[in-house]
This record gives C-alpha cells, structure tokens and sequence, in this order.
C-alpha cells in the first residue's frame, strides 16, 4: 500500500496502524482539513475531497456533541454495506489532528479502535514539538498549504 | 455486571482458572457484555478474539469442514477458547495455561445453548 506523509515521523507509526488494522484506507488531517498523511489512495483529487468531507463531518459532529453533550464527541462511526469508516482525533504535541480509516470485512471497529489507541500513543510520542504556535488556516494560506502538502505527497508540481 | 448476559458470564468465570469471560459480536469484534477480573482488557480481548473466530470460521468454510464447534488457542501464558452459534453473538473465554480445557468446553456449549 502507498504511504505518504508531509511529515516524516508520522509515516512509521502510520503504516503500522494500517498494517493491524488492516485499513483499505487512511488518512491523517488537520481539523481544517489540510492532510497530513495517507495511506491507499492513488490520485491527489480523491485525498483533497476526502479531507474536505472528513474535516466538515469532524465539525458537525464536534458541535452536535457540544450541543448534546457539551462537549465534542471524539470519535464517529459510520457502517455501509461492504465498507465502514471511523473518523476519530488524536492529540499530539503538534496539535490535534483527525484519523479517518475505512475498513472492509477484512477488518472490525474493534480491532480499528484498538488499534487506533495505539496510533494515538505512538504518534504522541513521535511528535516533535512545535516550534511555534500554527497561524489560523483560511485563505490564500490554506490554498497554498493545501497544494503543497498534496504535491508533497503524490510528487507533483504545486498548482496555483 | 450487566444483565441480560450475567448468569452465563458468571457460570463461566465461576470455573476454576478462568480470567475473563465475554460475549462479543463477531463481525464488529465489540464486547456484548463481559465478566472481567480486574486488569483485563476486555475491549482489546474482544477485538482479537472475534477477528480469530472469524478467521476460523471463514478458513473451516473453505475448507469443507463446516462449522466452527470450539476454537481454542494456547499460549505461553494462558489460553483463549470461543464458541459460536448461528447468531453474530461469540462467546469467549480467557484462562490460565494450567485450567481444565475440558470443562471449560462443556460449560462454553452449555452457555451457547442457553444464548440459543
């Protein structure tokens, strides 16, 4: 399986994570939605859509927590017919960022759940700290982020 | 101890060398109801246990043998053992290395009956 990451650290326990949880697919993001990592996908426009919907559905249900329960609900599951996601957060020194994972019958939420408590501790620890605090991203920054991080990742040249 | 699985699970955890027992559904590996000692990881053993009585079960299928009557798997330290029916429901039992594997089995068949 493919595996690319804008960040170094990340890439071992990331394709560990994959390896026993036996994901189809993963992918590491910014609550803003700008990725970090993934594992599986072939085409830059498939990872730039994915982390839009997985950034937007981490929102909804974020304040749908906040509102039911005051607080956002960390973790979401969603079962289709052939193929699950679970889309939870991880805390790291580098700030939080949002796991989604889509596994088929080769896999269960419980072995994706344990599995991801184990993505989380690793990638806490591998976390470099941050140098400085990360700017708000929106706009031009985020446009450009957005491409470079994919460019990065799938060996294109920048858009834009 | 939650009902309405707690009789079962107690019956089993009763028997002498028994650590955990639980009742986890196979296809999502999420406990159903458990009956743990203190320091199990029950969500971990679910997890494992089902994905192992999935993959027996599957293997047994493609290889003529029918159904899967009685997992058991040994090791160094303990000793998993699981039952399953027609149902998702698994049951799952984790032991010392040393506890009768004989008993331990008629009383996971008696359980699968009553769940029946």
């Amino acid at each position: 399986m493919i595996i690319a990451s804008v960040e170094p650290w990340i890439e071992a326990p990331l394709r560990r994570y994959v390896d026993d949880a036996r994901a189809r697919i993963a992918l590491l993001l910014h609550p803003s939605g700008q990725v970090v990592a993934q594992a599986g996908f072939t085409r830059a426009v498939d990872v730039m859509t994915a982390c839009a919907l997985a950034a937007a559905v981490h929102a909804t249900a974020g304040e749908l927590g906040r509102q039911l329960d005051g607080r956002p609900f960390r973790a979401l599951h969603h079962a289709g017919v052939e193929q699950q996601f679970h889309l939870a957060v991880t805390e790291t020194a580098r700030g939080a960022y949002i796991c989604l994972t889509v596994f088929d019958q080769e896999s269960s939420l419980g072995l994706v759940q344990m599995y991801f408590e184990e993505l989380c501790r690793e990638l806490a620890a591998a976390a470099p700290p941050l140098a400085s605090l990360r700017a708000p991203a929106l706009g031009l920054d985020f446009e450009r982020d957005l491409n470079a991080n994919l460019a990065a990742m799938f060996g294109r040249e920048e858009r834009g | 101890m939650s009902a309405p699985f707690g009789t079962v699970l107690e019956t089993l955890t009763r028997q002498r060398g028994v650590r955990a027992s639980l009742i986890v559904s196979e296809s999502d590996g999420l406990v159903v109801d458990s009956n743990l000692r203190f320091g199990q990881d029950g969500a971990r053993v679910a997890a494992l246990a089902a994905s192992m009585y999935r993959k027996a079960r599957l293997s047994a299928r493609a290889a003529h043998l029918g159904a899967v009557a009685f997992l058991q798997l040994d090791a160094e330290r303990g000793r998993i053992c699981a039952v399953g029916g027609r149902s998702d429901l698994v049951i799952v039992v984790v032991s010392d290395a040393s506890a009768n594997v004989g008993l331990i089995r008629v009383e996971l068949l008696k359980a699968l009956e009553s769940l029946a």
